[in-house]
């Protein structure tokens, strides 16, 4: 199994759904890709680096010849991939307890979907339809979401204090070295092995 | 287009895998067996098509059945998903999976149908287009930064915590120089690589 790879953990999902009831769906998510604050609420969770939801209608499996047999489904399917810190445990718990409104939403067109809260039977569906990684890779295997946006920032305050201090007395240069400390200060986390998961 | 998000591209792929009931072991244990022999780092094939951020690679057996009174029913061929999360345009980054990492693709996707090699690369692309689904909705948490700046916020998020560390207490005609010889030292520091594993250690050996 290669679900995990440093700090990162690959989840793939696949649920069946009544073609119907995709057009539903294919419509939230039409919503929420228009109506910012829905979207939010995965921004807010702020430990999944990309995350991605695929309708795949029964007859859009890839055929790519005659010899291959012809899927004859009833069922749309709905893929789910998504990339996180943390461990499987925490990131089905806080996804219950942040976005229960925009999971239902998303799952509730899913055959046998137990809604989202209470969290036992919704882990029970996940386990249930949940597909294991073979391979998985990620270019900053030793980096969380919230490290890439904090070293984003003082990347972005490196560069506009040393800009700043060009040609600077050492007296001013105190002063504006203290202010660029308190600007980064708490994004200087360190980046390295992750603690071992359950 | 819900492939992309901000300057990320989502590609979303499914091969589906060849079936041999001959052969002594079935195309799909093939590339679960090879894919274990993978280096999952830099050496990877990832690692050398430098704007993956991250990708995997599933072999799906089956879709899944969750009980009465929905209808059980099943696939007929098996697919290898490939998820991949890179910076840019498709067919670019297709054209370097092809160059850059021409043998792991082909181990891999030879015991796919249809596949036509990575020689053609205008096939190679043919086909993995007409393999790509539409992603439906996609969320990238940062989606205006490339995978090398990335690395290189991460080196110098780790570079000024040390210089910070080892310069605490001095007095400003020290810390200016010194500051602006940190600085040169990290304009001129290798790039990081993708997929490394050293963050800290290397950044303690630059400075």
């Amino acid at each position: 199994m290669s679900n995990i790879h440093g700090k990162a953990y690959a989840m793939n999902t696949v649920s069946p759904m009544k073609p119907w009831k995709t057009y539903i769906l294919r419509l939230f998510f039409f919503i929420w890709r228009h109506y910012k604050p829905l979207g939010d609420g995965l921004v807010q969770l702020s430990f999944i680096h990309f995350a991605r939801w695929v309708i795949v209608p029964r007859c859009a499996f890839p055929r790519l010849s005659e010899q291959q047999p012809k899927d004859d489904l009833q069922y749309d399917y709905l893929f789910f991939f998504s990339n996180f810190n943390g461990t499987w445990n925490q990131y089905i718990d806080a996804f219950s307890a942040v976005l229960f409104f925009g999971l239902n939403n998303i799952w509730r067109w899913s055959e046998k979907f137990p809604g989202s809260v209470p969290v036992t039977p919704f882990k029970s569906f996940i386990v249930r339809g949940q597909v294991e990684t073979d391979y998985y890779y990620t270019a900053y295997p030793h980096a969380t979401t919230n490290d890439v946006k904090a070293a984003h920032r003082v990347q972005a305050a490196l560069g506009d204090f040393a800009r700043q201090m060009e040609g600077m007395p050492p007296a001013k240069f105190a002063d504006a070295y203290l202010q660029f400390l308190v600007k980064v200060q708490g994004d200087l986390g360190e980046t390295g092995e992750a603690p071992v998961g359950t | 287009m819900a492939n992309k998000s901000g300057s990320i591209y989502g590609l979303t792929i499914l091969s589906p895998v060849k079936d041999d009931p001959h052969a002594e072991i079935s195309p799909s244990l093939a590339v679960r067996m090879y894919l274990q022999t993978l280096p999952v780092d830099g050496r990877g094939p990832f690692g050398r098509v430098s704007s993956t951020h991250m990708a995997r690679l599933v072999v799906l057996d089956d879709v899944v059945y969750f009980g009465m009174p929905s209808c059980e029913e099943h696939l007929k061929s098996k697919y290898l998903i490939f998820e991949s999360n890179f910076d840019g345009e498709l067919e670019p980054y297709l054209k370097q999976l092809a160059a850059e990492a021409s043998d792991e693709v082909h181990n891999i996707w030879q015991h796919c149908i249809g596949y036509p090699g990575v020689q053609n690369v205008d096939a190679f692309i043919a086909y993995m287009k007409r393999c790509q689904v539409e992603t439906t909705f996609y969320f990238a948490d940062v989606n205006n930064k490339t995978v090398q700046q990335t690395l290189q916020a991460l080196q110098t998020q780790s570079a000024v915590a040390s210089f910070i560390e080892k310069n605490q207490g001095k007095p400003s005609e020290e810390l200016q120089p010194a500051f602006i010889e940190f600085m040169s030292r990290l304009n001129k520091a290798p790039r990081p690589k993708p997929g490394s594993t050293k963050g800290k250690e290397l950044t303690d050996e630059l400075l």
